[in-house]
């Protein structure tokens, strides 16, 4: 049988844009936002696992393979795919035709975050030279500053559940479009399981901007040896 | 009684690709009356509520009891059968509107063929010709027949196309109802020898890769056929035939 390479190219595409919001782009969100978590442990906790992260070998290689390529796909996909549909979920009003806009918007809110966020710690730290155990000091001297201003919070705030909600209706349609869900009660249950992940995550994201709110606390470098 | 009205506000077109514009009719009011039989009063006295004279308003219908779909427009901004939509529970003044995803053929009727072509390219049907005898059917279980008479009350309306925001006039979305009669037909047993063309003809541009999970379809479905589950199966058959396509061909 022969059949256009177009539409398998098609099909891998739209199956890897699938793939990528979960591994690694979603995996990576559940890890940064439990990483930084710590810091609502302490400040100590939280620059041990920054020294931790910024001293493994190759961490550029592994942040552009896992993480910079992946999420662009995800986010170049994720616009054409915003561009192909068009919501109308004001004539028809039911929950899931507006869980399907959000999903849209969440996604191109969390782009426009994530350049921003971006912008103020790795570009900053890159920018700067900041490597091994001077990142630390320099990341969290910026963040106790960012979240000192009520704009700061309202971004981080509006950011982080963008990221939560976008991952964990997210989570849902993948295990829909890739039939692991098939049901009816299989899909509402699945619904209700994603959204208690999703008001987790929401929930270790917004404590920690509230830590740093509230415990701007300045650190040294950690001495090697 | 006998000098209440029914207003209705209807979107006309002369011949496809012209401009649409809006008439206003006024029909007498009988109980129970339906859009169909509205629309009959109109052809009968093409007057707008203006008072002038116009060609009479086209319209299609068939079976006048929701099983052919050839009656489907929007009425009052959603899409559903106008001979099961009865005058007492819509709000005046009465919005008809041809469905907006298929070309106008004229006024409100509208060219489906798009819907038949996906039918064609998914091969929602069962070869049971040869050139020799092919011997008797398998057995189907029971549970897979009552499952498959649900799907197969498909009417090839168009409602859950209309209301999908992954489908538009434009691109190659071939949308639910295509996708249930895949699931259908690969349920059967003699069906299922096609199942991999019918997969593979799903898995392009405008394939199951394209549904956005929206569920609109299913809401809007006036036959109540389950279209996510079955979305979400092809789905899953889909997923199965592309790794193996990857390993074994
Ligand atoms: C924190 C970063 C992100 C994560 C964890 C993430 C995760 C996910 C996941 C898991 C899905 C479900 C895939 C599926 O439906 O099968 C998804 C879908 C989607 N993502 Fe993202 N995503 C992220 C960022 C973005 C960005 C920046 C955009 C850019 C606009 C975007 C646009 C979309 C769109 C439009 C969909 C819907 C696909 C559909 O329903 O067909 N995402 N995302
Ligand atoms: S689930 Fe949504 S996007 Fe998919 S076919 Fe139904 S209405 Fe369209
Ligand atoms: S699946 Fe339902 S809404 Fe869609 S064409 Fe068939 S009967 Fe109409
Ligand atoms: S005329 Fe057949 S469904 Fe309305």
């Amino acid at each position: 049988m022969i059949k256009p390479a177009k539409d398998e190219i098609h099909y891998i595409l739209l199956k890897l844009h699938s793939l990528t919001g979960i591994v690694p782009v979603g995996a990576f969100l559940v890890i940064h936002l439990s990483i930084n978590s710590l810091r609502t442990v302490g400040v100590w906790p939280f620059q041990l696992a920054i020294d931790a992260l910024n001293n493994l070998p190759f961490l550029i290689l592994i942040e552009i393979g896992f993480i910079y390529i992946p999420l662009l796909f995800h986010s170049l996909m994720g616009f054409y795919i915003i561009h192909v549909g068009k919501t109308n979920m004001f004539r028809y009003r039911y929950q899931r035709n507006w869980l399907y806009t959000m999903q849209r918007l969440t996604g191109a809110i969390t782009f426009l975050f994530l350049i921003y966020h971006m912008g103020t710690t790795v570009g900053a730290k890159l920018w700067e030279g900041k490597h091994q155990f001077e990142a630390a000091p320099f990341l969290i001297d910026i963040l106790n500053g960012e979240f000192q201003t009520w704009q700061g919070i309202l971004v981080y705030t509006i950011g982080i559940f963008s990221a939560t909600f976008h991952f964990s209706n997210g989570v849902w349609g993948f295990c829909v479009s890739w039939g692991i869900l098939i049901g009816k009660n299989a899909q509402r249950n699945g619904a209700i399981v994603f959204a208690a992940m999703g008001i987790g995550l929401t929930f270790l994201g917004l404590a920690t901007v509230l830590e740093f709110n509230m415990n701007p606390i300045p650190v040294e470098a950690t001495v090697a040896g | 009684m006998t000098d209440k009205k029914i207003n209705f506000k209807i979107k006309r077109q002369d011949k496809p690709g012209l401009p649409s514009y809006w008439q206003n009719f006024q029909v007498p009011y009988k109980p129970f009356a339906n859009i169909i039989s509205c629309l009959m009063e109109i052809q009968r006295n093409p007057t707008t509520k203006a008072g002038i004279t116009v060609a009479p308003v086209t319209w299609d219908c068939n079976c006048l009891e929701e099983v052919c779909g050839s009656c489907t427009m929007v009425i009052n901004g959603k899409v559903r059968q106008a001979c099961t939509a009865l005058v007492d529970n819509l709000e005046q003044p009465i919005a008809l509107e041809p469905m907006s995803k298929f070309p106008v053929v004229r006024d409100l009727q509208v060219n489906r063929s798009r819907m038949f072509e996906n039918l064609k390219k998914v091969k929602a049907w069962i070869d049971i010709d040869g050139s020799h005898d092919i011997g008797e059917g398998a057995i189907m279980p029971d549970s897979d027949r009552a499952k498959r008479y649900v799907m197969s009350e498909c009417m090839t309306c168009g409602c859950c196309l209309e209301a999908c925001p992954q489908f538009s006039l434009n691109n190659s979305f071939m949308g639910a109802a295509t996708f249930n009669q895949v699931r259908l037909f690969n349920l059967h047993p003699a069906g299922s020898m096609n199942k991999e063309e019918r997969l593979d003809a799903v898995m392009g541009e405008g394939g199951i890769t394209d549904c956005g999970n929206a569920q609109v379809c299913v809401e809007v479905c006036p036959k109540n056929i389950p279209l996510t589950e079955s979305i979400a199966d092809i789905g899953r058959q889909t997923s199965w035939q592309f790794i193996k396509n990857l390993l074994v061909k």
